[in-house]
């Protein structure tokens, strides 16, 4: 009797530890979501200010890769999940990992954009990287949401969504690189735009491994470096 | 007793009543009463059986018509029935137009409970905040709406403020967010969409500032001219009055024009960053002598009650005593009393300008930091007063976390307090050794 009350309480406690962890992963996904919009905005209206304000702030994100890491790691020795809970953890290690990295690319941005703002800005005020820009934070809200949802069909449709991003990159490089033919006085100031340019489209890369690390925390299948069919969507079992 | 329950005992008690008369007749009494009640149960049994076998098939035709107390039994039962299916309707009917009306709502809301879990959401939640209504019952709003900002919110417990956040779903719009209370723990998330006044107040401060920008090269040519013509001994004697008169009144403009740009400033800018001690009261000392000498000042006095430094923006915090003090000037006369304080206690630090001036109405107090406004329209503009001091100084102390508290008494005087939190003084300020140079 007293054992079976004991058992209850400890996987009662094991499942807020477990609920606690991936509300902090959603915390810390809010915080890079927000961010990587406050990069963008940098970067579309010249506000060199808020971009020093991101490249400032990426230390909360940090802090809160590390607080997660050593709860995973608490949770891992402590408890010794199995199943759908151990891939859970897993999947959490990996994706604060890939958390991290897009809040190390909006520093970058937004370093850039105060670097930008002090240079003479073309007419159309970098409507490129705005499209792309707000692109790749469309699939990092939907990354998470996958993730807060473990909807496996959201997180397909995301991945396939970094296609389109890549695409879009590609034309940015290109135009760049006309730009540069065209007038090699703004090559300093078109670097610049295409770093920024990389900066997303890796977002995009970090926003598809989450996707597919929600795949494998719901269906137990890593479907990395695999082409996507429609069927990827059911369980194999 | 009803008349059916009375007849149904009376024909029972008859029925065994017979019963016994027919056993006494053949001498035996107790074997009649017992064969009556055993015939009296084998109906009632058979009754009972066929009232549960037409609860079970639905078929009360033997049951509809008749005065006995199984009749009267299925008529009460069919009554409730109806009545119960009758309720539930209109509770059904009620319950649609609830949610009809929830659902024709323009501001999203989102039933939470205690843990912030999602109970239930209307369409405007759906559309603007891209809540799944069924695939998100018993998450928490915060991992689904995650702007650092809103889940702060969510768990200060702060029913009163309200935040902005950028729509998860369309780009470009804003979303208003609130928290109330209701029922027990739950809570009620209100969305509202506010795109548009952000858009408004966004034009309106490019408006500003580009036109104070744009208007101010313009009058610099105005002014040096003007400043050339002064100086000028070769112009009509008619004349030089209403040159020195433009002059002050182009000095003016140019001030205006520099104040508005101020205030834009003030607005785009964030929290203040660089944060220096500033020693309060020698900047008190500092701005009073700036007024000595003019004429008609009443008598200004400096009551330091603390030597707490401030972490501030030296330059705004002078801004802000500057324009309090020409305020006071201002308004009280000459044979006046203005006092300016500086106290802290536990909680935090008080900058006070205090007059004995003539006081403002208590209508127009909460008015007072609104750009351009004045209490009194017909003065003013001869004294050099624009109408944007207070609404700086307000700027001023948002960005150092400070409030503005005005108290006045018509007649008796005002007093203004600005409010630094604890965060922003240093109550200890470095001293420097004893023996020390």
């Amino acid at each position: 009797m007293e054992a079976s009350d004991l058992n209850e309480h400890i996987s009662r406690r094991f499942n807020k530890d477990i609920e606690d962890l991936r509300n902090n992963v959603l915390v810390m996904g809010g915080l890079v979501e927000s961010q990587l919009s406050q990069a963008i905005a940098a970067i579309v209206s010249g506000d060199s200010e808020l971009g020093l304000q991101v490249a400032r702030d990426d230390y909360k994100v940090n802090d809160l890769e590390v607080t997660i890491d050593e709860e995973c790691s608490r949770i891992l020795a402590t408890r010794a999940p199995t199943a759908g809970d151990l891939r859970l953890i897993v999947a959490i290690i990996k994706t604060i990992t890939d958390l991290e990295r897009i809040g190390d690319e909006a520093e970058k941005i937004g370093f850039l954009a105060s670097k930008l703002a002090a240079m003479d800005r073309p007419a159309d005020s970098y409507r490129e990287l705005k499209t792309l820009g707000s692109h790749v934070a469309h699939m990092l809200r939907d990354a998470m949401n996958a993730f807060a949802r473990l909807d496996v069909e959201e997180a397909l449709e995301t991945v396939r969504e970094d296609e389109r991003v890549d695409d879009e990159y590609e034309a940015i490089a290109r135009q760049c690189i006309t730009f540069m033919m065209e007038d090699p006085r703004s090559i300093k100031r078109v670097m610049n735009v295409t770093w920024v340019a990389r900066s997303l489209e890796r977002i995009g890369d970090h926003a598809k491994n989450i996707c597919e690390y929600v795949i494998y925390m719901v269906h137990g299948r890593d479907v990395r470096h695999t082409l996507y069919s429609d069927d990827t969507g059911q369980d194999s079992g | 007793m009803s008349e059916s329950a009375r007849k149904f005992v009376v024909g029972m008690i008859l029925f065994l009543s017979a019963g016994a008369v027919v056993g006494w007749l053949y001498d035996e009494v107790v074997m009649g009463l017992l064969v009556a009640a055993l015939i009296a149960l084998a109906w009632q049994a058979s009754r009972l059986l066929s009232f549960e076998r037409a609860l079970r098939t639905g078929n009360f035709e033997q049951f509809r018509v008749g005065e006995g107390i199984w009749e009267q039994i299925f008529s009460r039962f069919r009554f409730e029935r109806e009545r119960a299916v009758r309720r539930k309707k209109n509770y059904r009917m009620l319950l649609r137009e609830i949610r009809k009306s929830t659902n024709a709502m323009p501001d999203g809301a989102v039933i939470l409970d205690a843990n912030n879990e999602i109970i239930a959401c209307n369409r405007a939640a759906k559309e603007l905040a891209g809540l799944k209504r069924k695939k998100d019952r018993g998450q928490r709003v915060d991992n689904i709406l995650r702007d650092p900002e809103l889940i702060r919110l969510l768990q200060s417990g702060d029913h009163k403020s309200t935040i902005e956040m950028m729509s998860p779903v369309r780009d470009g719009e804003w979303l208003d967010c609130r928290v109330v209370p209701y029922g027990g723990d739950q809570k009620l998330l209100l969305l509202r969409d506010v795109t548009e006044r952000i858009r408004l107040s966004k034009m309106r401060r490019d408006f500003v500032a580009n036109a104070s920008h744009e208007l101010r090269s313009p009058l610099t040519v105005i002014n040096g001219y003007l400043d050339s013509l002064i100086d000028d001994e070769s112009i009509p004697a008619t004349w030089q009055k209403p040159v020195a008169q433009m002059r002050r009144q182009a000095a003016r403009m140019r001030q205006i024009l520099s104040e508005m740009l101020e205030l834009s400033r003030l607005e785009s800018a964030g929290a203040v960053k660089s944060d220096e001690p500033v020693d309060v009261p020698e900047l008190l000392e500092s701005c009073r002598q700036a007024f000595e000498g003019h004429s008609k000042v009443a008598n200004v006095t400096i009551d330091a009650q603390s030597t707490a430094e401030l972490r501030a923006n030296k330059a705004e915090i002078e801004t802000v005593i500057v324009n309090l003090l020409s305020n006071a000037i201002r308004y009280t006369p000459e044979d006046g009393e203005i006092t300016m304080t500086w106290r802290s206690d536990g909680e935090g630090a008080d900058l006070i300008v205090a007059d004995t001036g003539e006081g403002i109405d208590p209508e127009y107090i909460p008015r007072l930091t609104e750009r351009f406004f004045r209490v009194d329209k017909s003065r003013g503009r001869d004294d050099g007063g624009i109408g944007l001091g207070l609404a700086i100084v307000k700027h001023v102390l948002a960005r150092h976390d400070a409030e503005l508290v005005v108290t006045s008494e018509s007649g008796h005087g005002s007093e203004f307090r600005c409010r630094f939190p604890a965060e922003r003084v240093v109550v200890e300020p470095p001293v420097p050794l004893a023996g020390g140079a």
